[in-house]
C-alpha cells in the first residue's frame, strides 16, 4: 500500500455505480480544486455481510475516474460497497464512499435488439432480449430474460403519414404489425421494462421502415 | 389482478410498488446509519431455495418479528418524516399480510414448517447477536431483500 | 405548547373518489387572522402496537385551507385514524380526531375517460391516467349480431394503446371499466363508443 498522510486532499465526490445489464462501472469525479495536479485513484470494494474490504489491482494509482467492477460484483444477489480515495505526490484523500449497491435492483435494462421486415401492409418485429454483461466475448450468454422472469417490451409505433402513435406491451420476441398502409414510412422504437421496484430503463433507438408499394394499384396502371 | 401466492397461501389487497417506493425514499438514510457492514441478517441461506409451500411460514415469522420487534419502537428513534412515512407504510402492509398468512397446522407439514423455523431461527439469532437498534436500523435496512425474496411469490 | 384556546376544527370527513382522499373539516375564523391547520394520521399498526405515534401529513403540516390531500399518506388498506389541529400564532386548539378511521377499499369509482380512435385499420385507445394503482379492463367487439366481446387488460396510461386490427368496412365498440387491485374493487363500465373503419366488408 501506498504510504501518505490520509487527509492531505479532498475526497473524491459524486462516487457512484453506473449499471447497466449487470456492467457495473464505478465512476466518480475529481477533487475540487486539484485542476492540473496529476492525481491518481485507489479502489477497494465491499460484500456487504463479509468481513474485508477487497483491493481491486487494475484499479490501483490510476488516472482516469471510473473502474469497472462487474467480476466483482457479479453475484447480483450480493449488496455491495465501493470507494475510492485520491492520491498526490505524499498526499492521499480519505475514502469517499459508494451507498450500499444491489445489482438486481439498480441495474438498468438495456434495450432489446430490433430486427424489422415489411412487405405492403404488414411489418414483422424480431426482438432479441438483452444479454447480461460478460467478461469475454466468448463466454457463453446469459439473456436478462434469464434474471427477470416477468421482463416484457413496450412497443411504440409511429405512422408518419397519419402522425400517430400507439404502443403495445409484448412479453414474446415477435410480432407482426398487419393491415398497416402502403408506401408509409413507420418508426418503431421498444423499451424493455420489469414490473416491480422501480427500475431505470434505456429506449431503443427508432428503427423506421417503409411499407411496399400497393402492387394491385400498380398493375391497373 | 395482481396478487402474492405463497404456496397455499394467497394475499390480496398489497401492491408491492407501494412498498418499493416506501423503501426507496429512506433506503439511504435507513442503511447510512448501519455501520455493522460484516453482518447480513437476510443471509443467503435464509433465503435460497425456499419452496413455495416452505414460503408461507417462514414469511410469516419474518413479518411477525419485524411488526413486534424489529418496527417497534424504532418510530421513537426515527425524528426524519421521511422514515417515518415510509416506515408507516412498510408496517402497515406488512401487518395486512401477515395477517392473511394462514399455513396449515397440519401434522404432515411439520417438516417444511420445521424447516421454515430454522432459516428464521439464522436470521433471529444473528439479530439477537447486535444490539438492538443497531439491529432494527439494519433489519429495516434489509427490506429491500425481504421485497426482492417476496416479488417472486408475486403473480 | 400553547395554551389550546382556539376552538378544535369541526365536522371532520373524508371525500374519496378514484383513490384521491380528501380530508375536510369546518374552518376555525378569527376575523383577520390567518389560521394555519397541522393533519396528521395513524394506520392500523401504529393504532395497534404504538398508539402515541402519529405521522404528520406530506401535505398539511400546516396548511391554511380547511380541507387537505391525504392520498399520499393512506398507503395501506387498513383503516386510519386522521386528527386535525389549529394554530394561530402560539395559541394551539385541541385535535379533533375523524369519527370513523378512513379505509381507502370505501373510495369511489366511477367508468373512466376514454378515447377511441383509429389509425388506418388500427384500432387504439386512450386511456386517463388514474395512478399505479389503476388497471383497465377494456372490452370491444365487432358491431354484428352474435359478436364475441374481447377483453385486454391495459395498463399502460395516459398513451395511446393499440387494441384491436380491424376488418375493411367493419364497426368496432369499447368500452371501459377500471380496477383497483388493492382494494379488489371495479368501476361501473363506461359508455360504449364505436368507430367504423372505411373501405368495403371483405366477403366471407
Amino acid at each position: 500500500a501506498v504510504l501518505c498522510i490520509s487527509g492531505g486532499l479532498p475526497k473524491p465526490t459524486n462516487i457512484t455505480f453506473l449499471s447497466i445489464n449487470m456492467r457495473n462501472i464505478l465512476q466518480w469525479s475529481p477533487p475540487e480544486g486539484l485542476q492540473g495536479a496529476e492525481v491518481t485513484y485507489t479502489v477497494q470494494y465491499f460484500i456487504y455481510g463479509q468481513k474485508k474490504w477487497l483491493n481491486k489491482s487494475e484499479c490501483r494509482n490510476i488516472n482516469r475516474t471510473c473502474c469497472d467492477l462487474s467480476v466483482e460484483t457479479s453475484d447480483y444477489e450480493h449488496q455491495y460497497y465501493a470507494k475510492v480515495r485520491a492520491i498526490w505526490e505524499t498526499n492521499c484523500s480519505k475514502w469517499a464512499e459508494t451507498g450500499r449497491f444491489y445489482p438486481f435492483l439498480e441495474t438498468q435494462i438495456g434495450p432489446p435488439g430490433i430486427a424489422l421486415t415489411t412487405d405492403e401492409k404488414s411489418i414483422s418485429i424480431v426482438l432479441m432480449a438483452p444479454e447480461k454483461w460478460k467478461r469475454n466475448p466468448e463466454d457463453s450468454s446469459l439473456s436478462m430474460q434469464q434474471i427477470y422472469s416477468n421482463l416484457k417490451y413496450n412497443v411504440s409505433v409511429y405512422n408518419t403519414k397519419s402522425n400517430r402513435t400507439w404502443s403495445q406491451c409484448v412479453t414474446n420476441h415477435t410480432l407482426v404489425l398487419g393491415w398497416l398502409e402502403p408506401d408509409t414510412l413507420y418508426c418503431v422504437h421498444v423499451v424493455s421494462f420489469v414490473p416491480g421496484p422501480p427500475r431505470l430503463a434505456q429506449p431503443s433507438e427508432k428503427h423506421c421502415v417503409r411499407t411496399l408499394k400497393d402492387q394491385t394499384s400498380a398493375l391497373k396502371v | 389482478g395482481q396478487e402474492f401466492q405463497f404456496g397455499p397461501c394467497r394475499v390480496e389487497g398489497v401492491a408491492l410498488q407501494e412498498l418499493w417506493e416506501a423503501f426507496r425514499a429512506m433506503k439511504d438514510i435507513v442503511q447510512a446509519k448501519d455501520n455493522i457492514t460484516s453482518v447480513r441478517l437476510l443471509r443467503k441461506e435464509v433465503l435460497q431455495n425456499v419452496s413455495d409451500t416452505e414460503s408461507c411460514y417462514l414469511l410469516r415469522a419474518l413479518l411477525k418479528f419485524y411488526l413486534n420487534t424489529v418496527f417497534k419502537n424504532y418510530l421513537d428513534k426515527a425524528a426524519d418524516s421521511r422514515i417515518r412515512k415510509s416506515f408507516s407504510t412498510l408496517a402497515n402492509n406488512f401487518f395486512v399480510i401477515a395477517s392473511k398468512l394462514q399455513p396449515s397446522q397440519e401434522k404432515e407439514m411439520f417438516s417444511i414448517s420445521e424447516s421454515a423455523r430454522r432459516r428464521f431461527l439464522l436470521f433471529q439469532r444473528a439479530f439477537k447477536q447486535l444490539d438492538i437498534q443497531a439491529a432494527q436500523t439494519k433489519a429495516f435496512g434489509e427490506v429491500d431483500i425481504l421485497l426482492t425474496w417476496m416479488e417472486r411469490f408475486y403473480q | 405548547d400553547g395554551v389550546a384556546v382556539l376552538p378544535a376544527p369541526q365536522n371532520l370527513s373524508v371525500q374519496s373518489t378514484n383513490m384521491k382522499h380528501l380530508l375536510m373539516w369546518s374552518p376555525v375564523i378569527v376575523p383577520g387572522e390567518i389560521i394555519y391547520y397541522f393533519v396528521e394520521y395513524q394506520g392500523e399498526y401504529e393504532s395497534l402496537y404504538m398508539s402515541h405515534i402519529w405521522i404528520p401529513s406530506s401535505w398539511c403540516s400546516p396548511t391554511e385551507c380547511p380541507e387537505c390531500d391525504i392520498t399520499d399518506d393512506i398507503t395501506a388498506t387498513v383503516p386510519y385514524k386522521l386528527r386535525v389541529r389549529a394554530t394561530l400564532g402560539s395559541q394551539t386548539s385541541a385535535w379533533s380526531t375523524l369519527p370513523h378511521p378512513f379505509n381507502r377499499n370505501s373510495t369511489t369509482l366511477t367508468p373512466p375517460v376514454m378515447e377511441v380512435t383509429k389509425d388506418g385499420f388500427h384500432l387504439v385507445i386512450k386511456l386517463e391516467d388514474l395512478g399505479p394503482q389503476f388497471e383497465f379492463l377494456v372490452a370491444y367487439w365487432r358491431r354484428e349480431p352474435g359478436a364475441k366481446e374481447h377483453v385486454q387488460v391495459v395498463r399502460s396510461r395516459g398513451i395511446p394503446v393499440h387494441l384491436e386490427t380491424m376488418e375493411p368496412g367493419a364497426a368496432y365498440c369499447v368500452k371501459v371499466r377500471t380496477f383497483v387491485k388493492v382494494i379488489g374493487r371495479h368501476s361501473p363500465s363506461s359508455q360504449a363508443e364505436c368507430v367504423k373503419v372505411q373501405g368495403e366488408t371483405l366477403p366471407l
